[in-house]
């Protein structure tokens, strides 16, 4: 097995996670992914390991997220699950769902730094990829927090 | 649903069995490879043929006239400036490929700045000088016959006229709203980094 293919089999789950989380939408994650991997096979022989791998390919996937600008225009994508409010025991598909939505309301960049964060990079990564300090992504995580948390308010799923 | 730990849980339970296999991705990646770009390559092998072309043209054919060689020289500037100017934009491309999310937002910025400056400043120099140099290079071959001459230029005037009072400012209108709603996105963008 190739380096590359070593890579795509380690990285490109997360990386979907993280394009779905910026776009709501599987379809264009998926094409972000690809692009992404286009990306990382192209510049693989370049890549002397001044950051961490999983540094760069986080970057090169955050930052075709950024460049898919038409994408802002159609979020939220996905719709909410069917009579959520109402529902005591959410299946895990709609809790994913609620999730994704509320995630898709937020700014691009809260939705990179909680995708992110949820995909369990460390802060100081997260400040690397997307090029703040780590103590100003570590404000920006906490207020995310409490934005989406009032959502869920909102959306009756905070108990 | 109330702390991050819960949040992390509901996250991982995304499905990702539908990627593709890494042999499958790295057949896609082949095809789409030579599709990335392929439009600033195919300007640049163009322009880069004409130049070739015009020089050898103007070697081999014995032209009399210092019309001919003024012409040609004004299209084979035109050309160089435009195969620069391609090349120039493909460099940066090829150089972005481990810049943070703020360095990459810079950077389509100066994309942006560097189209609008290719609109009005760089697209009407390559169109003056090729326009200009055809003129003259067309004159030797058809100055002894009148109507071959008044022909092969006013039709030329009507085409550039046309491309550049109807053509142009409808695909420069299209492309600055674009141009514009990509700098209130960008704008956006980096306040949220501030």
């Amino acid at each position: 097995m190739t380096h590359f293919e070593d890579l795509y089999n380690r990285y490109a789950p997360q990386i979907f996670r993280v394009c779905l989380g910026y776009t709501n939408n599987a379809d264009q994650a998926k094409d972000l992914v690809q692009e992404t991997f286009i990306s990382v096979w192209k510049n693989l022989d370049g890549f002397r390991n001044q950051a961490q791998v999983s540094t760069w390919i986080f970057r090169i996937a955050t930052n075709h997220c950024l460049r898919a600008m038409e994408v802002a225009k159609r979020m939220p994508a996905a719709e909410l699950p069917f009579e959520l409010a109402e529902t005591v025991e959410e299946s895990p598909e709609e809790k994913l769902a609620l999730l994704y939505h509320c995630i898709a309301e937020l700014e691009e960049t809260e939705r990179i730094i909680i995708s992110l964060e949820l995909e369990g990079l460390p802060q100081v990564q997260i400040a690397e990829v997307v090029g703040l300090s780590s103590g100003n992504v570590r404000v920006k995580v906490h207020r995310i927090k409490e934005k989406l948390a009032q959502k869920f308010k909102a959306y009756g799923q905070f108990r | 649903m109330d702390n991050l730990d819960d949040l992390k849980a509901i996250w991982h339970t995304a499905k990702t069995d539908t990627l593709p296999s890494s042999g499958e991705m790295l057949q896609m990646i082949k095809k789409f490879r030579r599709q990335r770009l392929r439009n600033k390559w195919l300007v640049i092998a163009i322009s880069c043929l004409l130049i070739l072309l015009m020089v050898v043209i103007l070697c081999v054919l014995p032209f009399k006239m210092l019309t001919s060689y003024l012409g040609g020289a004004l299209i084979i500037a035109a050309m160089v400036i435009l195969a620069a100017t391609t090349i120039k934009s493909l460099r940066r491309f090829y150089r972005l490929d481990n810049c943070s999310n703020l360095e990459f937002i810079a950077f389509i910025e100066q994309t942006r700045q560097n189209q609008i400056y290719y609109y009005k400043k760089t697209m009407v120099a390559i169109v003056i000088l090729c326009s200009v140099g055809w003129l003259l290079y067309m004159y030797e071959p058809t100055y002894k016959h009148p109507i071959w001459f008044i022909g092969t230029h006013s039709a030329f005037i009507i085409y550039i006229a046309v491309m550049w009072f109807v053509v142009r400012p409808r695909s420069f209108k299209k492309d600055e709203n674009k141009l514009n709603a990509l700098k209130q996105r960008l704008q956006s963008i980096s306040n949220q980094l501030k």
